[in-house]
C-alpha cells in the first residue's frame, strides 16, 4: 500500500469535533476572525463525541437560590474532597448562565418556559439540570462553518510535533482506505479528543484516549490519572444505565443496603455504591436489585429507565426509543456496576494550556487534569450535566487564552520527526504477522472492568490488574492491521494500555481513600499526607511520577482540623 | 465492547443515499460506496449497537440486531460466593 504524504498548515489546529472542539473553534473565530482554524475529527464532526449520545443534559445553577460559594462548599466537602482547584470551580459556576446564553446564540436549542426562563429541573439542594436536544453538535458545526472554520473528517490526529519545547503541529492520517498522511503545521494545537473509556460502554465508546496518548508521548504532564475509573449501575442483561439507582439498592435478603454507605439521597452514584455491590457479592448476599417502592424515581416516571423529564418531540426521540426498547430484555431489576472509564488526565492551567507551550487540552481530555473537579472522575463526575457544560467552559477558556496571544510563526517540522511519526503510525500495516488489537484491548478491559480491581482497590488485587496491563503492553510491538481501520484500532489499543498503566501507576501511590478513590487497605482520607496531586510524565520513554501540593491554604474551603 | 456478534440488516431498496448512517457511525463500522451511493457495513465486528445509524435513517432501511449474549461485564463473578 502506497501512502501519500500531504502538508497542511493553519493557525490553530483543533483535534476533535465534539462539543468542546466546536465551542473552542466558534469562540475563537468570534474573538479572532483573522485566524485560520482547522478542526480535524477522526469520525464526523457534529456526530462524533459523546455529547450527542450519552449526553442530553446541561448542568444549571439556580443562582437566585444559591451563591457560587454555596455550591463550592457543597462540592468541595461532598464530591471533590479538597483535591480540586477551587478557583477554577468558582469560575465554572459563575459562568454557567452566560455559557447557556452563548450556546443559545450559537444555535443550540435549550428548552425554555413561556416566561423565557430556562426549563430547569432541580436534582438536589445545590444541583439542577436542563434537558437539551441531541443535535447540539450538528448545530454547532453549522455555526462553525458559517464563521469560516475549516473541517476535515475521517482523519485521526495521532502524534504531536515539537520544536524547542513547543508544540508546532501534529501528524494525522486518513482512516479511509487511502490512509493519506498529513503533517499539519500549527501555531497552537488544541486537543479536544475526549477521555479514555476503554471501548467498553456503548455510548461512551468514542472516548479512546487519543489526545491523552499524544500529549503524554510529547512530554506533557498528566494529573489525577487515578481518577479515571467511573462506573455506573446497569441492568445485567441489556447493560442499560440506571441513573440514580444507587439510592434504591437491595440485596438478596431484601435488605436496603444503600443505607450502608449513605444517609441521604445522592446527587449521582458514589463509588461507595460500587463497593457495596462488591461486598454483598463477596459475602453471599448478592445479587443487588433496585426497588423504587413508594418513593418513586427521583426524576419522575416511577420506573427505572424513565428518568428523563417529559419533553416535546425532538431530534433524539427515535434514538432513545430504540435504546429503551433494547433494555426490555431485562425483566427484573438486578443491577451490576459497569466500567465507563472517563480518564481525563492532561494537566492544564486556567487557560487550558498544557505544560508544553502551544498545546492546549479541553473538555473530557483534561477535566481531571485541570483539577477543577477534585477527587472524582470526568463527567458526570457526580454532577449530572457537567460533561457538556465543562466542555463548553474549557472550550471558551482555551479559545480566549489563544485569542489574547500573539500567534508567532512556527519553524518547519523536523524531517526526522516526520519520518519517525510516519513509520510509527503505519507500522501495524506492514507487519507480516502479529496480534489483533482486540487481544490487547481485551486484556486492558480485564484489568479495568472488575470493580474490585479499579474501584475498590487493594495492593494485591492491583498487582493482578497490573500484570494484565503488562501482558497487553508486551503485545503492542506485535500489533498487526490489515487496513486503515485496523491502524486506527491499533493506535487506540496503544492509548488504552497507556491509560490503564497510568491509572494503576498513580493508584498504587495514593495510599488513602478520597472522594471517588477507594482503597480497601487505606480506607481513610489522609489530609496530612495526601492533599497532593499525583503528576505523571514521560521522560525519555520512562513513566515518572511526582507530587504537587494542593494549595489548600489559598482556597476558601479547607478541611476541618 | 469487543468480540461481540451484533448484526445489521440493510435494505438497499429503501435507501436514498443520504449518507446520514455513514456520518452517524462514530466507531467506523459504516463506510460509503460513492459509486453505488450506498453504505457499506464493513466492520460490523466493531458495532457497539448504539442504534445511532438506525435512528437517523428516515427511510427505515437499517435495523441493528444486538446479540446481548456476546457482551460481558468482565466482573469477577466467579470469585463471589
Amino acid at each position: 500500500m502506497e501512502i501519500t504524504r500531504k502538508e497542511l498548515s493553519c493557525d490553530v489546529l483543533i483535534a476533535g469535533g465534539g462539543i468542546g472542539g466546536l465551542v473552542c473553534a466558534v469562540e475563537l473565530k468570534e474573538k479572532r476572525p483573522d485566524l485560520d482554524v482547522l478542526i480535524v475529527e477522526k469520525q464526523v464532526t457534529g456526530f462524533g463525541g459523546k455529547a450527542n449520545k450519552g449526553g442530553g443534559v446541561l448542568q444549571y445553577f439556580q443562582l437566585d437560590k444559591i451563591t457560587p460559594m454555596d455550591f463550592l462548599q457543597f462540592h468541595v466537602n461532598e464530591i471533590g474532597c479538597y483535591l480540586g482547584d477551587q478557583d477554577l470551580m468558582i469560575k465554572y459556576v459563575e459562568m454557567n448562565h452566560g455559557m447557556l446564553d452563548k450556546m443559545t446564540e450559537w444555535g443550540i436549542k435549550i428548552p425554555k418556559k413561556p416566561d423565557g426562563s430556562y426549563a430547569v429541573m432541580p436534582t438536589g439542594p445545590f444541583t439542577a439540570m436542563i434537558s437539551c436536544e441531541l443535535d447540539l453538535c450538528l448545530r454547532m458545526r453549522r455555526t462553525a462553518e458559517k464563521l469560516g472554520v475549516r473541517i476535515m473528517d475521517k482523519t485521526a490526529v495521532a502524534e504531536l510535533f515539537t520544536d524547542n519545547g513547543k508544540v508546532i503541529g501534529a501528524a494525522a492520517y486518513s482512516i479511509l482506505d487511502d490512509g493519506t498522511f498529513y503533517s499539519i503545521s500549527a501555531k497552537k494545537v488544541v486537543l479536544a479528543t475526549g477521555s479514555q473509556n476503554y471501548r467498553f460502554g456503548s455510548m461512551w465508546s468514542s472516548g479512546r484516549g487519543d489526545g491523552i496518548g499524544a500529549a503524554y508521548r510529547a512530554g506533557a504532564e498528566m494529573r489525577n490519572a487515578e481518577f479515571g475509573n467511573f462506573f455506573q449501575l446497569v441492568r445485567v442483561k441489556s447493560f442499560h444505565e440506571v441513573v440514580f439507582g444507587e439510592n434504591f439498592m437491595y440485596n438478596a435478603n431484601n435488605e436496603y443496603v444503600t443505607k450502608n454507605f449513605t444517609d441521604k439521597r445522592e446527587t449521582d452514584i458514589p463509588s461507595k455504591a460500587v463497593r457495596e455491590w462488591y461486598l454483598n457479592m463477596l459475602n453471599g448476599t448478592g445479587p443487588i436489585h433496585l426497588d423504587y417502592g413508594q418513593m418513586g424515581h427521583p426524576m419522575g416516571g416511577g420506573k427505572p429507565g424513565e428518568g428523563r423529564p417529559p419533553m416535546p418531540p425532538r431530534y433524539g426521540d427515535k434514538f432513545r426509543e430504540l435504546n429503551n426498547k433494547d433494555g426490555e430484555i431485562d425483566v427484573d431489576m438486578e443491577v451490576c456496576p459497569m466500567l465507563i472509564g472517563e480518564q481525563s488526565c492532561i494537566k492544564v492551567d486556567h487557560g487550558m494550556q498544557t505544560t508544553i507551550e502551544g498545546l492546549y487540552a479541553i473538555g473530557d481530555a483534561s477535566y481531571c487534569g485541570s483539577g477543577v473537579c477534585g477527587a472524582v472522575p470526568a463527567p458526570p463526575a457526580r454532577n449530572r450535566g457537567s460533561g457538556i457544560l465543562n466542555a463548553v467552559f474549557a472550550g471558551i477558556l482555551g479559545a480566549d487564552d489563544i485569542a489574547e496571544r500573539t500567534l508567532e510563526d512556527v519553524p518547519a517540522i523536523c524531517p526526522c520527526q516526520l519520518d519517525k511519526c510516519f513509520e510509527t503510525i503505519y507500522a501495524p500495516l506492514y507487519r507480516e504477522e502479529g496480534v489483533s488489537e482486540k487481544d490487547v484491548i481485551y486484556l486492558i478491559q480485564k484489568a479495568m472492568a472488575p470493580s474490585d480491581y479499579s474501584v475498590y482497590m487493594e495492593e494485591g488485587r492491583m498487582k493482578e490488574a497490573v500484570a494484565l496491563v503488562e501482558e497487553a503492553k508486551a503485545l503492542l510491538p506485535k500489533l498487526k492491521a490489515k487496513d486503515m481501520h485496523g491502524v486506527l484500532c491499533c493506535h487506540e489499543a496503544e492509548n488504552m494500555v497507556l491509560s490503564a498503566e497510568m491509572h494503576y501507576f498513580a493508584s498504587k501511590e495514593r495510599k488513602e481513600s478520597r472522594g471517588w478513590f477507594l482503597r480497601e487497605d487505606y480506607p481513610e482520607m489522609d489530609n496530612e499526607n495526601w492533599l497532593k496531586w499525583i503528576v505523571i510524565k514521560n521522560e525519555d520513554g520512562q513513566m515518572t511520577m511526582s507530587t504537587e501540593d494542593v494549595p489548600i491554604e489559598k482556597y476558601p474551603i479547607q478541611p476541618a482540623k | 465492547m469487543i468480540f461481540t456478534n451484533h448484526k445489521i440488516e440493510f435494505d438497499p431498496e429503501k435507501c436514498v443515499g443520504c449518507q446520514l448512517c455513514y456520518k452517524a457511525c462514530f466507531v467506523d463500522v459504516i463506510r460509503w460506496d460513492a459509486e453505488a451511493k450506498k453504505p457499506v457495513f464493513k466492520y460490523v465486528e466493531d458495532c457497539e449497537h448504539c442504534f445511532y445509524c438506525q435512528s437517523v435513517c428516515a427511510k427505515e432501511a437499517i435495523k441493528v440486531i444486538p446479540d446481548h449474549s456476546s457482551e460481558h461485564l468482565l466482573q469477577h463473578f466467579e470469585r463471589y460466593a
